[in-house]
């Protein structure tokens, strides 16, 4: 180690990180060498917790792993009891699933953006971006009662429906929210300060992407075509047309662009869900619970969410386990930051997105 | 309707060598079409050896669960290996027992198994051997693998006085070590 070389400790509590963690970074002059990161300051022991609630009552907890991506967990967790149980649920069941999710990925992709803005010092950028996401807050409150943990989703289906009224309500606010997300994606795409500040930093090559095994727009950012929603095809994603967004650029600005570009994917989704959602049932009855294991995984906002159940013909689970996308994405910041600077350390940690809440469960 | 299971055909034909029995290999798909293949595998060490066909198939790791058998005669772990490929997962389960105490490590072939490997070492204490950064990722190293279960929730020990479960966790922990 030469004598211009040191090691520079970053967090648990710093005002770059919004969630407590603990970086080691080598530092060269200002240039980062190499990353090391302790995470286990919020670890809440949830998945020992989901041992001792019934199937319905997890649905509950597990929506509480995350708040970004809330509803992702109490999606994914209805889904691997379903498959338990071998459970079929309504038609329009899976499209209110659908429209539930996107929605929170516009309000979740939006928060993102937002905070980059103002780690970029563009602070009136900040404000504007979240003054657009709090439409789809709106329209979160307004349609499910909360702005952040929808409680939509249960076993067998979802808890209520969505009349035409408030279907009305959800088109309204999209043609509202559309042309000002055109106007941010101009924005993120062409500002000079914004393009300084992310292009080319926080390089993630395809094959490290590979090789991490990362998910969500952080892959997508690095030119890996890898998106739940397509791959394994769930609920009545099967059933609507959207593309899955790449970006080759494998820096900030790419995996930024990912998610503002996914935006209007998520709009043309929910428009799609509200045209197209048959009229039916919302939830199917709850069958017997057998002795058995499963599996399921979806797409969050931040990537594959993964869940795996194992019953014992109890309404207590045996095991409950789940990986969040942030948990696959940690470790390709050693990647991101390698050669970058201590000041871009908040850019290249907010380029993936991170929950460590969600990380430590 | 019969049920179409999707997988890769010379991939699950390396695979089933490894497991001892027909019955340990079970394929399921769900209602949307997507399949499983699930393999008990004869011993914990043969995951390496599904983890190198795995890799040639450039399957990616999704997750690695693990299980405590609560039957204090088995005193047994298991663990669930979740991979991915081609949009079909494959599970692998290896048991650990007095039998077979250690697991390999499969990071080396699968570098994002490094978290879930320190995670099961941590909070599971499953001995995984040749991890090449076998360090802490929550606790920290002063604490034995293993403290989280083995400590007593705050709400088990205020109710101590009013129910028999702080009781009963006191003599069954007085069983196991006589």
């Amino acid at each position: 180690m030469s004598i211009t070389t040191y090691t520079m400790p970053l967090g648990p509590v710093h005002v770059a990180l919004e969630e407590p963690v603990y970086f080691n970074l080598t530092v060269e002059g200002e240039n980062i060498k190499n990353v090391e990161l302790t995470s286990g300051h919020v670890h809440r022991g949830m998945e020992r917790l989901a041992m001792q609630r019934n199937l319905v009552k997890n649905v509950t907890l597990t929506e509480r792993v995350c708040s970004l991506c809330s509803n992702s967990h109490s999606f994914t967790y209805c889904n691997v009891v379903e498959n338990a149980l071998n459970l079929e649920i309504p038609e329009r069941a899976k499209y209110l699933r659908v429209m539930a999710e996107e929605i929170k990925r516009i309000a979740s992709h939006l928060f993102n953006t937002a905070i980059q803005a103002h780690i970029a010092g563009f602070k009136s950028l900040f404000m504007h971006v979240m003054e657009v996401r709090e439409i789809m807050q709106d329209v979160k409150e307004t349609v499910y009662g909360n702005r952040m943990n929808l409680a939509t989703n249960c076993i067998g289906g979802v808890k209520s429906d969505v009349d035409d009224e408030l279907i009305e309500y959800i088109l309204k606010q999209l043609d509202v929210i559309e042309p000002q997300l055109e106007e941010l994606r101009d924005i993120f795409e062409n500002n000079h300060i914004m393009l300084t500040r992310t292009k080319g930093l926080g390089l993630l090559p395809p094959e490290d992407a590979e090789a991490l095994g990362v998910c969500g727009p952080v892959a997508r950012g690095s030119g890996l075509r890898r998106d739940v929603r397509f791959d394994s095809p769930y609920a009545a994603y099967p059933n609507l047309e959207f593309d899955m967004i790449v970006e080759d650029g494998c820096c900030v600005h790419s995996r930024t662009m990912v998610r503002i570009r996914e935006l209007f994917e998520s709009m043309k989704l929910i428009r799609q869900c509200c045209e197209r959602m048959p009229h039916g049932p919302v939830r199917a009855p709850m069958v017997q619970i057998p002795v058995t294991e499963a599996f399921a995984h979806t797409e969050a906002p931040r990537g594959e969410v993964a869940y795996y159940i194992r019953t014992n013909g109890s309404d207590t689970p045996a095991r409950l386990k789940w990986r969040v996308p942030s948990y696959m994405n940690w470790k390709a910041l050693g990647v991101m930051m390698r050669g970058c600077q201590i000041a871009e350390v908040a850019l290249v940690l907010n380029s993936i997105d991170p929950c460590v809440s969600c990380t430590e469960r | 309707m019969q049920e179409i299971i999707k997988g890769h055909t010379q991939l699950i034909d390396n695979l089933t060598p490894l497991c001892a029995n027909e019955d340990d290999i079970r394929h399921s798909a769900d209602r949307y079409g997507n399949s499983y293949h699930w393999f008990r595998l004869a011993s914990p060490n043969k995951i390496k050896d599904a983890a190198k066909f795995l890799k040639a198939f450039r399957a990616r790791l999704i997750m690695i669960s693990a299980y405590e058998n609560k039957d204090a005669d088995l005193l047994m772990k298991e663990l669930c290996y979740h991979f991915e490929v081609e949009g079909v997962i494959y599970n692998f389960t290896v048991v650990q027992n007095a039998e077979w105490p250690i697991v390999p490590s499969i990071t080396p072939d699968f570098a994002n198994a490094d978290w879930h490997e320190r995670e099961i070492m941590e909070l599971y204490k499953v001995k995984v051997t040749d991890h090449p950064n076998p360090k802490r990722l929550f606790l920290d190293e002063t604490l034995d693998a293993g403290q989280l279960s083995t400590a007593i929730p705050l709400s088990v020990m205020m109710n101590g006085a009013s129910s028999k479960d702080l009781w009963e966790r006191i003599l069954s922990s007085k069983e196991q070590q006589a």
